[in-house]
């Protein structure tokens, strides 16, 4: 006949050192309970800050333009291909593409559905610092259709301003089905139509992006200008608050985008924030489990006249240790599972009332907040096991 | 279990002169399965040392323990316990019960483990010897005689091939002691086991195939 607990669980002193129970499991709950929200809100930053500012591989990118000032002005104040070379050449700059805008007059309407039309600039930027990247995103001379990525901001204002205008406001989503009219101005005046669409729509250029084959080929036709000097220019930087950077830029005099510099140091302090959370929480973890143990080793100390006993009277040490262990299993799974429960509801209520049921972010737990619950219900249970073996095979 | 050897047996504490003329110490003793041995011992003689020895609990001896050829010192802790649950079962001298549990729970804890008498064997027992009454009663709270009773139900309500009693009646009065002889005789052979009985001086009731003098 197998050994049930209850068979044995009169033979050992469990009701000692409750306090010490209680503490070690609520220690246990709290700790799972921080790791989880921890891990999780590790996830969410990443998410969402993704959406936002889009570090590649662990990288910012930062437009740079030359700071206008009282004495530069009036002189051109673009970049030069030595400009962009020289930026290139510092070790703290990864990569760095000049971003090329329009040198001739372009103008936009949406049609009759959308009553709509503006002079417009156009820029174009090499492929690899595009943040989203359609294979659509091409041009070929002759070709009729231009696609178009569009800046979010742009979007944002556009549609902050829409309503006022009788205009309907767009999603993220629909403005790829608006047909755009592009008209482009030669230096005599003759006019060109393209359709355009928009294919993507960026968070990291603020722009309206053609591909760089297109506006070579316009500013070299319209424009009659090629190699155009770049107003901006963009870089690939592993660290935008790195001292070399900053003192570099202050050197050269070249401004930057402050809001995506100060965006990846509030996202960098949150990430920090989180981790330090995280490590605080393994370590209460920790702690409780070693309560625990300090528990279980009192109970086994108290009963260890019993438990002798009972192993001379037959009870194999190995049953009567993962007897006593499984015990503890459905306990390890409440406050696992306990935890788990209230970690994902802190996170549907993040979802819902703090971030209004952002579609970037699932209202349910990320996957590997269920591992890391799974993982430590393996871990305190073969803690347990182990923990009570040793206890148990030292009174033999 | 077809039988069980004492071989040269001498504890390691046991002064020189009383291993020198007893039947047991630094003999080579073959018990063979089934048989009843009586072993007649004075205090201070190393009886339950013996007793100890042969149930794996000491090992403070030199020469062996054999059963079957295979030596109890050798036995994993495992190998003990799975031989203790269905081999050999013991009344110790110092009965060994849990004092805070009642009566029932000491039997119960045996016959659990590995059942071979029915829980409606077990009470006729305990009807038997006359401790029906103290079965939900603490162990600490019975008399010396009803916790020896306990003792001795306690070990047979396990399946065995070898039954060691360390001096179990010590504090029965005559009719227990016919009783529970009586008893003990009948469930050793309905298991056809061999029968180890250690006392002070011989007991009655008891027909021992042998007797040896410590």
């Amino acid at each position: 006949m197998a050994v049930a607990f209850n068979h044995i669980s009169v033979f050992l002193n469990t009701g000692q050192n409750k306090v010490s129970r209680a503490f070690g499991f609520i220690g246990l709950g709290i700790g799972v309970l921080l790791l989880l929200c921890s891990v999780q809100m590790y996830i969410n930053i990443n998410q969402l800050i993704r959406d936002r500012d889009t570090p590649k591989n662990g990288y910012d990118f930062i437009s740079l333009t030359k700071s206008v000032t009282n004495e530069n002005m009036g002189s051109d104040t673009r970049f030069t291909t030595a400009d962009v070379e020289e930026i290139k050449s510092k070790s703290f700059i990864k990569d760095a593409a000049p971003l090329v805008s329009n040198q001739f007059r372009a103008k936009a309407s949406a049609g009759s559905i959308i009553p709509f039309s503006t002079d417009l600039f156009l820029e174009s930027i090499n492929d690899k610092f595009l943040d989203t990247l359609p294979t659509t995103f091409n041009w070929k001379p002759g070709q009729a259709d231009v696609p178009i990525i569009f800046s979010a901001d742009f979007l944002e204002m556009y549609n902050v301003f829409a309503p006022a205008q009788g205009l309907p406001q767009l999603s993220e989503a629909s403005i790829g089905a608006v047909n755009i009219i592009l008209e482009c101005y030669g230096s005599l005046g003759q006019k060109t139509s393209y359709q355009g669409h928009i294919v993507a729509v960026s968070d990291r250029i603020n722009s309206v992006l053609v591909p760089e084959e297109f506006l070579r080929w316009a500013n070299k036709n319209f424009g009659n200008i090629e190699n155009v000097p770049a107003s901006r220019v963009y870089i690939k930087t592993a660290d935008a608050n790195g001292a070399g950077l900053q003192s570099f830029l202050q050197q050269k005099n070249y401004h930057v985008n402050k809001d995506k510099v100060k965006f990846g140091r509030v996202k960098q302090i949150l990430q920090g924030i989180v981790s330090a959370l995280g490590g605080f929480s393994v370590l209460v973890i920790l702690l409780a489990l070693m309560l625990f143990s300090f528990y279980l080793q009192l109970m086994i100390a108290k009963s260890k006249d019993n438990l002798r006993l009972l192993m001379t009277l037959g009870y194999s040490p190995s049953v009567l240790s993962s007897t006593v262990a499984k015990k503890w299993i459905p306990v390890y799974a409440i406050i696992i599972g306990s935890a788990l429960l209230l970690a994902q509801l802190l996170h549907f209520i993040f979802q819902q009332f703090y971030i209004n049921g952002r579609e970037m972010l699932s209202p349910f737990l990320h996957p590997i907040s269920l591992l890391v619950a799974v993982i430590l219900m393996i871990l305190c249970v073969a803690i347990n096991d182990r923990l009570i073996k040793k206890l148990l095979f030292s009174l033999v | 279990m077809e039988s069980f050897v004492l071989k040269n047996i001498i504890p390691d504490f046991l002064e020189t002169e009383k291993v020198i003329g007893s039947e047991i110490w630094n003999q080579d003793i073959l018990i063979s399965k089934g048989q009843k041995i009586q072993v007649i011992a004075p205090s201070g003689s190393g009886k339950t040392s013996l007793v100890h020895f042969i149930y794996g609990l000491r090992k403070d001896y030199n020469g062996q323990v054999l059963f079957d050829g295979n030596d109890v010192k050798s036995f994993s802790a495992e190998k003990l316990s799975g031989f203790r649950r269905s081999f050999m079962s013991i009344v110790f001298q110092d009965l060994r019960l849990f004092p805070e549990q009642t009566a029932r729970q000491n039997i119960e804890v045996k016959r659990l483990l590995e059942p071979f008498a029915s829980s409606e064997r077990m009470e006729y027992m305990t009807a038997l010897l006359g401790i029906q009454s103290k079965l939900d009663q603490p162990a600490k709270l019975c008399s010396y005689g009803e916790q020896q009773r306990i003792a001795i139900v306690r070990a047979l309500q396990q399946p065995f091939d070898l039954l060691v009693l360390d001096e179990p009646f010590s504090h029965l009065d005559e009719s227990n002691r016919e009783k529970a002889m009586l008893l003990i005789q009948e469930e050793v052979a309905a298991r056809n086991a061999t029968m180890l009985l250690v006392d002070l001086k011989p007991i009655e009731y008891f027909n021992a195939d042998r007797i040896l003098h410590l």
